[in-house]
């Protein structure tokens, strides 16, 4: 039992039912701001860490706003997600923190925007703000931008030009791969392999000897964080290039797993770097997220708190009705902990991202680069 | 060079995958019904280790027999809570009882443990050992010997004690076994201990190279499903030998190829298999009715 | 008037009682007044799913066989409607019927070398295929739109107005799912029902039968294909995108776990199960971060309550307090006459070894119309194999049977008792719910054309085929002189019994000859003076009977020529007399005590 208690996540859901629990009180003038996100299955992981941030944001409301939130779990399938997302809105919400997962999203975004609540998300499929979905607002970095900054690392900085990127076989992947592959080709850098691979393979010795053996200078990675810790441990144990990962080698989660020397010289491209802060205010939200949670905090849970900060600034400069919401967060600005969001017309509020590197001497990154208003090429 | 590294791997990933098997097997052979919980087992036996290790800091090598243990008993509370109520039942019955189990294991283990990938203590320690230029992971090592111990003291229990040969008894025929003075049921109930404890004993040996997560049994299951049935039903060697060629067939094709082209081409193969031979690439061990 | 009626309870059938309308009734209000947004977007994937569970039932609830390919199916019906729909904006009338057409295509081609395969390798092909589709919709992005799958389809459009989401989608696919389950009620109350029932539970009675169960599953995986593709074109339609999450293994267990939990191959069931597991997380969520670990638990606990699932133990639970009067047994009908003339069976140097042991090493044997031939030899010697091998159980390594001109070795089993070769087995059948009636009237349907899907879809004349072969069967049951234990259930009755209800069930094929494993055995002495007077009568009437029997006093009055069979030679042949005297008949067989055989 001790055991039990000392996981963070149980704290987590403690708060959560805690708060839950003092609903019938607050019912009255309280704003509603359901959180949606998967704490089942594959991207339980992503999805602990979006609750997490929202949950600590919403505890922080300014001006005094009495809020009112429910964490409601999406799985991994559309369907739940939608049936979720009605269930939210039986209480007409102001807005909505939405799933990371983009299938889940692509089902929400019509019946949000029917229903008229803005959705905050940071979910990186590029296409959830491509469809002229009004309601939608992505408070993460999509691909078009951090992959830029991926690509650019890599060409510019490191000048390597023969990179082998190595994909996951999912939605993410697949989103990752066709950004990185336009930000190489915009650059003249041809990938001398591109592979995808599956969620469930378990040793990445093959693609990695196959990348040796394509000449490759560097490993390009866009892979969940236990691909990416196995990528990286076979990597350190079987030698070659060095590797530029994707955000969530940037997480503590995956660096827990990994020996400080197996980390040795692995970059990652992330939106921010929220366990390592560089001002007093991420240094507050990092004392803050460790108080409450026992851990620290992911890029995606400070992108959360961000994106939910940003909601609850517009209601607190009075906001109070969806429409007005929406349009405040279609035009307004806010400076968060990790960057300035504003967004460009079609819901895109994040365009910065940055590169974080290990030393070999900690699990903690450092942040070697700072790409800002990165746009794709169109 | 690198193509023995890589068959070392394929042969570390093998007999993990054949514990999986051989546990998936027995259960199989004592009760006649698929456990779809045994992926999940595995699973839990990866963050047994994992909620153990804290309390022993000794290397996981010496954590295994208590992983044994502390599995065998979830063994057969399975068999209690999933089987037994439903021993004259329809087949179809076990397969909603053990996936019923599977859900209850994978969304306990996400409560508990959080979905974070986590990673068991290694076997021996960490590290890599160099043999004459070749550098062989140490853990890929350990797995190897660790497994085959394992196979061969299964092996032996089966083949050469009373328990074993009652064991088989109660498998080929269980009406005959009672009648001639075996429990059955305690039979079966030890079928589900000893192919529990296997499935825990896969799982301490992946969770440390491999990391474990709540999701990381559902893959496992089908593997023991396909190793089984190229093996030849019911067979313990067929689904060793199996689970080894699922293996290296992944390793192989996906070193040459690609992963995508592994996993098309495990499907196909198993298709080809089962058209041009229907009973299984080996035969098939269980009797069936004429 | 008259013909309404029969037209309507035709369709409906007569077991559709008050519990079910009860049922949808409540379903219904419920749909109706509920009202919230949340409750009929639920209602609706739940009809969704209770379509495909329909279709599953076929399958799996009747066919017997563990498919794992449904979700398959379903995913391949959703794929259609959404690429056709989001990429092409092709509309709902084209796109629905091309999204039932697809799946039932891809059953078609995996059909033929997948639904042979025995129970787990069935299972395991089908999950095979699944498995593939899987990779294709992930990988061929530029159609299916990769892992993300594609957005952006458009709703139901019918008569030029697309169908609002909540209610009016919900009517509709509510709609369809009472047409499926009424269409899935008219091929399952009769003669398709009888025959899947013999197929499920006892495959060898089956094919003794003349049931063609190869067609039958056959049947029964394009149906549950077809089910699955309207249903994934109407998940499609709900939830407005299509993702690879459609073909993944989840969607399959769902079914499978519906169909199990609601009660299989029961219609109320599917839709039970489906209504009762849509919902059953989502009344979980206020347990809060362990809500799933909750429905596990809910499912274990309704599947150790009640294994048949809850409309089977409703079932059982209504059993026992209103105790079900045996009904009234139908007036026999006499068998048309057979017009071929009878021909003669003749067995010509058959052998078949198993792992290079000769169970039969070349037998040669006829049988005369009207003859009754006695075949003994000790255990082991061959006699059940040649049986086997007679009826295409086994597969004869060489040697050819022929029944008149006809040459039968190699032709399907079911095919060889339709041909006019009707048996027994030694153990007699394990159906165990049939009445007895209805064991032998499945054989009656089965030479006929009755099960022929033509014939199926028609109501009224199927029902009138069914009454008939009744009818027939009741006759020949009164043949054997079991007409009293016509609607009593097989299980219910004693062994010797059972063992005529049998004979029975053979002479429903009208065969040319009889092959009788042991009928004598179980019988006491007045018993098997009876059997052996009506299989002389029968005899009599022109069957050609084999008669595999240890009981020689049994044999004696009974045939005309015994054959002695030993390590699968003829050893001798002689009238029953003669063998009882042959020097060789007595070490091989009877040891050395004369006259008493074991």
């Amino acid at each position: 039992m001790a055991l039990c208690l000392r996981s963070s996540r149980l704290a987590g859901i403690a708060i959560a039912m805690a708060w839950t629990s003092c609903i019938p009180l607050a019912r009255a003038q309280a704003i509603d701001i359901p959180i949606l996100v998967p704490l089942t299955g594959f991207l339980s992981l992503e999805g602990q860490s979006q609750r997490d941030g929202a949950l600590l944001a919403l505890t922080q409301a300014p001006g005094g706003i009495a809020t009112r939130h429910r964490v409601f779990d999406t799985a991994t399938s559309p369907e739940v997600a939608v049936n979720a997302l009605e269930k939210a809105l039986e209480d007409r919400p102001l807005a909505i923190v939405a799933s990371m997962l983009g299938t889940q999203m692509l089902a929400m975004m019509p019946v949000a925007q029917d229903a008229k609540v803005p959705l905050v998300t940071i979910s990186g499929t590029a296409k959830i703000t491509a469809l002229g979905n009004p309601w939608v607002f992505r408070f993460f970095p999509g691909d078009s931008v951090v992959k830029v900054a991926h690509a650019r690392y890599v060409a510019e900085v490191l000048g390597k030009l023969h990179p082998a990127i190595i994909y996951q076989s999912d939605a993410y992947g697949q989103s990752g791969l066709e950004y990185l592959t336009k930000a190489f080709a915009a650059r003249a850098v041809a990938p001398v392999l591109s592979e995808g691979v599956d969620v469930s393979v378990k040793d990445l010795l093959p693609v990695l000897s196959k990348a040796r053996a394509a000449g490759a200078d560097v490993i390009v990675a866009h892979l969940h964080a236990p691909s990416t810790a196995l990528l990286v441990k076979q990597a350190a144990s079987s030698g070659g290039p060095p590797i530029v990962a994707g955000s969530a080698m940037a997480t503590p989660a995956t660096a827990a797993l990994l020996e400080p020397a197996e980390l040795r010289g692995v970059c990652a491209e992330t939106a921010s770097a929220p366990n390592v802060p560089d001002t007093p205010a991420g240094e507050r939200f990092l004392a803050d997220y460790r108080a409450v949670y026992r851990s620290d905090p992911d890029t995606y849970a400070l992108a959360q708190y961000d994106g939910t900060m940003m909601v609850l600034d517009a209601i607190a400069k009075g906001a109070r009705t969806s429409e007005a919401l929406r349009a405040a967060l279609a035009g307004e600005s806010f400076t968060g902990i990790a960057m300035r969001y504003k967004s460009d017309g079609t819901g895109d509020m994040a365009h910065s991202a940055m590169i974080v590197c290990y030393d070999g001497a900690s699990r903690l990154p450092k942040v070697v680069r700072r790409y800002d208003d990165v746009d794709a090429p169109k | 060079m690198i193509a023995f590294q890589l068959l070392i791997n394929a042969l570390a990933l093998g007999a993990a995958y054949a514990l999986v098997a051989l546990g998936f097997v027995l259960i199989l052979n004592a009760t006649g019904a698929v456990n779809f919980a045994q992926g999940d087992l595995v699973m839990a036996g990866g963050y047994v280790a994992i909620a153990l290790a804290p309390l022993l800091p000794v290397p996981a090598l010496l954590l295994l027999p208590l992983v044994l243990l502390v599995m065998a008993v979830l063994g057969l509370l399975l068999s209690a809570l999933a089987y037994f109520p439903l021993l004259a039942r329809p087949p179809s019955a076990v397969f909603i009882s053990t996936i019923a189990v599977g859900i209850v294991l994978q969304n306990g283990a996400n409560a508990i443990f959080g979905a974070a990938p986590r990673a068991a203590p290694p076997l021996l320690g960490a590290g890599d050992l160099a043999l004459g230029g070749i550098v062989l992971s140490r853990q890929s090592v350990a797995i190897i010997a660790v497994a085959s111990l394992l196979v061969l003291v299964q092996h032996l229990i089966i083949s050469r004690t009373q328990f074993g040969r009652a064991l088989r008894a109660t498998a080929q025929d269980r009406e005959m076994a009672r009648a001639i003075g075996i429990g059955a049921n305690a039979m079966i109930a030890a079928s589900f201990a000893l192919g529990a404890a296997l499935a825990g004993a896969a799982g301490l040996l992946l969770a440390n190279q491999f990391f474990v997560t709540p999701t990381a049994g559902s893959d496992l299951v089908v593997k023991a499903y396909i190793a089984v049935a190229i093996g030849g039903w019911g067979s313990l060697w067929g689904a060793v030998a199996g689970a080894l060629l699922i293996a290296v067939f992944e390793v192989g094709v996906s070193s040459v190829l690609s992963y995508t082209a592994a996993a098309a081409g495990l499907y196909a193969a198993l298709l080809a298999i089962l058209v041009i031979r229907p009973q299984g690439f080996f035969g098939e061990a269980a009797q069936r009715r004429a | 008037m008259k013909r309404l009626r029969d037209r309507v309870t035709a369709w409906l059938g007569d077991g559709l009682n008050a519990p079910l309308l009860l049922g949808a009734f409540a379903l219904a209000a419920y749909s109706l007044l509920a009202g919230s947004s949340y409750s009929l977007r639920l209602m609706s994937v739940a009809g969704v799913y209770a379509l495909l569970t329909l279709g599953y039932q076929f399958i799996f609830g009747q066919a017997g066989a563990l498919s794992l390919a449904q979700g398959t199916f379903f995913g391949c019906g959703a794929y259609v409607t959404g690429i056709l729909g989001s990429q092409l904006g092709w509309g709902f009338s084209a796109t629905f019927p091309l999204s039932l057409l697809a799946p039932v295509l891809l059953a078609g081609l995996v059909a033929a070398p997948v639904l042979r395969l025995e129970s787990h390798y069935f299972a395991l092909a089908t999950l095979g295929i699944g498995q593939v589709m899987l990779l294709i919709a992930v990988h061929w992005q530029v159609v299916t739109g990769g892992a993300n799958g594609l957005a952006g389809i458009p709703g139901i459009v019918l008569f030029g107005a697309t169908l609002p989401r909540g209610l009016p989608l919900l009517a509709t696919i509510w709609g369809i799912v009472a047409f499926a389950a009424l269409f899935a009620r008219l091929l399952t109350c009769g003669a398709w029902g009888l025959a899947f029932t013999v197929v499920r539970e006892d495959p060898l009675a089956a094919a003794a039968s003349g049931i063609d169960a190869a067609a039958l599953r056959f049947a029964a995986f394009l149906l549950s294909a077809l089910y699955a593709g309207a249903a994934g074109a109407l998940y499609v339609h709900t939830i407005l995108v299509v993702s690879p999450e459609v073909l993944e293994f989840p969607v399959m267990v769902a079914v499978l776990t519906m169909a199990v939990i609601g009660g299989r191959a029961r219609i109320a069931g599917a839709i039970l199960g489906a209504v009762l597991l849509v919902h059953l997380p989502e009344w979980l969520r206020f347990v809060g971060g362990t809500y799933l670990v909750a429905y596990g638990g809910a499912l274990l606990f309704f599947i150790v309550l009640a294994p048949d699932g809850l409309v089977g133990a409703a079932e059982l639970l209504l059993a026992r307090l209103r105790p079900a009067r045996p009904g009234v047994p139908p007036a026999a009908i006499a068998l048309p006459p057979r017009v071929a003339c009878a021909p003669v069976l003749a067995i010509d140097d058959l052998a078949k070894s198993f792992g290079g042991i000769a169970a039969v090493a070349g037998v040669s044997l006829s049988i005369a119309p009207g003859e009754i031939v006695g075949l003994i030899g000790p255990n082991g010697s061959g006699k059940t194999t040649l049986v086997n091998l007679v009826t295409g159980l086994y597969r004869p390594d060489r040697g050819a049977v022929r029944l008149g001109e006809r040459a039968l070795a190699g032709l399907p089993p079911a095919a060889i008792a339709r041909a006019g070769i009707g048996r027994t087995f030694q153990n007699g059948n394990s159906l165990e719910a049939m009445s007895a009636l209805d064991s032998v009237a499945t054989a009656r349907l089965a030479v006929g054309a009755a099960l022929a899907f033509r014939r199926v879809l028609r109501p009224v004349a199927s029902r009138r085929t069914l009454a008939l072969a009744r009818g027939e069967a009741m006759h020949c049951l009164e043949l054997l002189g079991v007409a009293a234990v016509a609607m009593q259930r097989c299980r219910a009755l004693p062994y010797g019994t059972r063992r005529r209800v049998e004979i029975a069930r053979a002479l429903a094929l009208q065969p040319a000859v009889l092959l009788l494993d042991e009928p004598a055995a179980g019988l006491d002495g007045a018993e098997q003076d009876d059997l052996a007077r009506r299989l002389g009568e029968l005899a009599q009437g022109g069957i050609a009977i084999l008669v595999i029997e240890h009981n020689m006093d049994f044999l004696m009055g009974l045939a005309q020529r015994i054959v002695c069979l030993d390590r699968g030679r003829v050893l001798a042949v002689g009238t029953p007399a003669a063998i009882r005297r042959d020097p060789d008949v007595l070490t091989a067989y009877l040891g050395a005590a004369p006259g008493q055989p074991a």
